[in-house]
């Protein structure tokens, strides 16, 4: 997101905080975004390289897909050096 | 690796937690290490069915996060006798815990749905369990749609009652489709199964009608009735017709891995 800023993106939208990923959101999700967050469900913490081995689509798609996920507040993301570490924030309480 | 198996339906009394309880005694019958799990919270039944009047820790707890899996396991294997390994994990059946579990918000169900997937690794890799088996609510249930998206395979029990079929047909499209689940149909409380012709017949029409596998028909039997969920028929019959079929069930499943 804060990349987006920098570029001065127009499509640039706020981060929505705290919006669980329960699986009444999974259903009512788009077919495209529901899988790569199904997928990210089942491991739990992953880069988008990862997330693409086990969908099949490519790695920009899916990274787009998360980023997409971390914009609606589903998800977390984390940067430990270069890779980017994107997982479900199950701590805060809710 | 060991896979999860949810059994569900669109409406109750279709015969779910019977088809579960004796499908995992087969399955333990068959030499396997079988988990099943009563994820009904609404109406908790395995734990009057098993004759077990109480439990160290519930399932609710370990959804809660305030015990560990192997805490809310009661180990059954006494009851199997081919050497296979029964457990039991029980949804606790008095009325405040299903109060409880009904109150829970979308935060905590997320959490619940990350406590199942965790299983996967807890008990299928590193307790070696060959079958976890989850009992669910019918309808869109949140702790039912948690036990699907969990789950490698879903059972779906039916009935050839009209609401059923018409639910059962939207759910088959509008909630297994989605979430990519591989899914068969039992067809329970059959009428007119006993002939070949008969059989044929239904299989056809399910086929047609729901578009997924059959995994078996399973005939209305009296016996069943007159046992009032006091016999766990993979176990204590083993000659009865019904754990012929839930035999077969068992093979099937077994060869799917």
């Amino acid at each position: 997101m804060i990349e987006l800023q920098k570029h001065g993106r127009k499509d640039y939208q706020p981060t929505l905080t705290d919006a669980p990923l329960d699986v009444m959101t999974l259903l009512s999700m788009p077919d495209h975004l529901r899988k790569t967050a199904m997928t990210l469900c089942r491991m739990g913490r992953a880069t988008a390289d990862e997330i693409s081995e086990q969908t099949k689509r490519a790695r920009a798609v899916e990274s787009a897909y998360l980023n997409q996920l971390v914009i609606m507040g589903h998800l977390k993301k984390e940067r430990n050096g270069r890779k980017a570490y994107f997982f479900i924030d199950k701590e805060t309480k809710g | 690796m060991g896979r999860i198996v949810a059994v569900h339906s669109y409406k109750g009394g279709t015969g779910k937690t019977l088809l579960s309880i004796n499908l995992a005694a087969a399955l333990a019958e068959h030499g396997k290490k079988v988990c099943l799990f009563d994820l009904d919270f609404r109406a908790p039944s395995l734990a009057t069915l098993l004759n077990v009047d109480h439990s160290e820790c519930w399932l609710n707890d370990y959804l809660n996060g305030t015990c560990e899996i192997d805490k809310a396991l009661l180990d059954l294997s006494e009851r199997v006798h081919n050497g296979g390994k029964l457990f039991v994990g029980l949804a606790n059946p008095a009325t405040e815990a299903i109060r409880d579990m009904s109150s829970k918000d979308r935060k905590w169900e997320m959490r619940a749905l990350g406590r199942l997937l965790a299983l996967r690794t807890s008990l299928l890799n590193d307790k070696g369990f060959d079958y976890i088996l989850m009992d669910t609510s019918p309808g869109l249930q949140y702790s039912s749609i948690n036990a699907i998206v969990s789950a490698d395979l879903v059972l779906v029990a039916t009935t050839f009652d009209r609401s059923d079929v018409d639910g059962t047909r939207r759910m088959l499209r509008e909630l297994y489709d989605l979430f990519e689940k591989k899914t068969e149909v039992v067809l329970n409380k059959v009428l007119d199964a006993s002939s070949k012709a008969g059989k044929e017949e239904i299989t056809s029409k399910v086929n047609e009608v729901y578009q997924v596998p059959l995994l078996g028909i399973v005939p209305c039997f009296c016996d069943i009735l007159k046992a009032r969920g006091g016999t766990i028929f993979a176990n204590e019959k083993p000659d009865h017709p019904f754990t012929r079929i839930l035999e077969e069930m068992a093979t099937k499943i077994d060869k799917m891995a």
